[in-house]
């Protein structure tokens, strides 16, 4: 008989990059389900303002840059004195990128790789501290992007950030094991945030070669966040790709 | 900074192009997809650009997709060394 033990579901999660798009629908779907929800963003939106209010008891929400490592930790501290310890972590903020990789500068892409990639692995070494250093278990959630997996024109440093991310989803899975799930989730392109740089015809083409036949929406990844922290399903470091199957 | 005006960069251009065996249109109007000017071709044009005036020139991508026509790409290299 093996002396498995499941890791339990996450009570207290930490969203990272929650004001807005797929952030805050994490944060209000873990609210729904009675769920304690830190939630941090550079700049606290009106939408994460109402939530905090709605659910005072079961929220804590900060302006924080997730690049500002000592602000990022302090902001962990006042978490457990008012939720309690950590024990599910969304590393969901991000900066995107538009531009060819020889006219993107030298410092926006340490920019990129500064914001994307080395603040969510600091910020899950300083939870996972205080989570193990407690003798607890818990789940880390990496929002990363189908551009970690494909090649995409204009994502150059981003996708090395995601790629990045999905590696070491992969690692922490291997040196956490019994006491954390990690595991990240792929979404495709969100239609939301191509509108800003396509028109109307690419968006509909777009769709149209998607086999599901519609861009990802943040709502369309929310159900997997949830699974990945809340339910029993032994999945662990894996990448979950959610783009309607536009990349099969 | 040094900038470059349309005519130079209209030059330059006409460089690029003529490496491919082409010749450049005079008329600003003639679309790229006719002369075959595509996406890494401005890439070169704005790279010797940026040679011609000693800076780096970056930019957004979101620039590139209006692009159709020579005028076109004059107008946005002379826009963006303007930034």
């Amino acid at each position: 008989m093996s002396d498995f033990e499941p890791i339990p579901p996450a009570s207290v999660v930490l969203v990272s990059g929650a004001s807005r798009g797929l952030g805050l629908a994490i944060v209000t779907d873990l609210l729904e389900r009675g769920v304690k929800v830190a939630a941090f963003a550079r700049t606290v939106t009106p939408e994460l303002e109402a939530l905090a209010s709605k659910y005072p008891d079961d929220t804590h929400v900060g302006s924080v840059d997730v690049t500002d490592e000592k602000a990022a930790q302090a902001f962990v501290k006042e978490v457990e004195a008012k939720l309690g310890v950590i024990d599910g972590l969304v590393n969901n903020a991000a900066i995107g990128q538009d531009s060819l990789h020889v006219h993107t500068s030298s410092d926006r892409i340490a920019q990129i790789i500064e914001t994307n990639l080395t603040a969510p692995l600091v910020l899950t070494r300083f939870v996972l501290r205080r989570l193990i250093g407690k003798g607890l278990r818990g789940r880390v959630v990496n929002v990363t992007s189908i551009c970690g997996q494909r090649g995409y024109q204009g994502l150059v440093a981003y996708s090395a950030t995601k790629g990045g991310l999905d590696a070491a989803t992969r690692s922490l899975a291997r040196e956490l094991g019994g006491r954390v799930l990690a595991n990240a989730v792929a979404p495709g392109f969100f239609a939301s945030e191509m509108s800003a740089v396509l028109g109307a015809n690419q968006l509909e083409s777009i769709a149209r070669r998607t086999p599901s036949g519609a861009m990802t929406t943040p709502e369309d990844v929310v159900p997997t966040v949830r699974m990945l922290l809340l339910e029993q399903t032994n999945i662990n470091g894996q990448s979950i790709v959610i783009d309607g199957g536009g990349s099969i | 900074m040094e900038t470059l005006d349309r005519p130079a960069v209209r030059k330059l251009m006409a460089e690029v192009v003529a490496v491919q065996g082409k010749t450049l249109p005079d008329d600003d109007t003639a679309k790229l997809a006719d002369i075959g000017f595509r996406s890494l071709d401005f890439s070169e044009l704005a790279l010797r650009v940026e040679d011609e005036i000693g800076d780096e020139l970056n930019f957004e991508a979101a620039g590139l997709r209006s692009i159709e026509t020579i005028g076109d790409v004059l107008d946005l290299l002379v826009e963006i060394q303007g930034q």
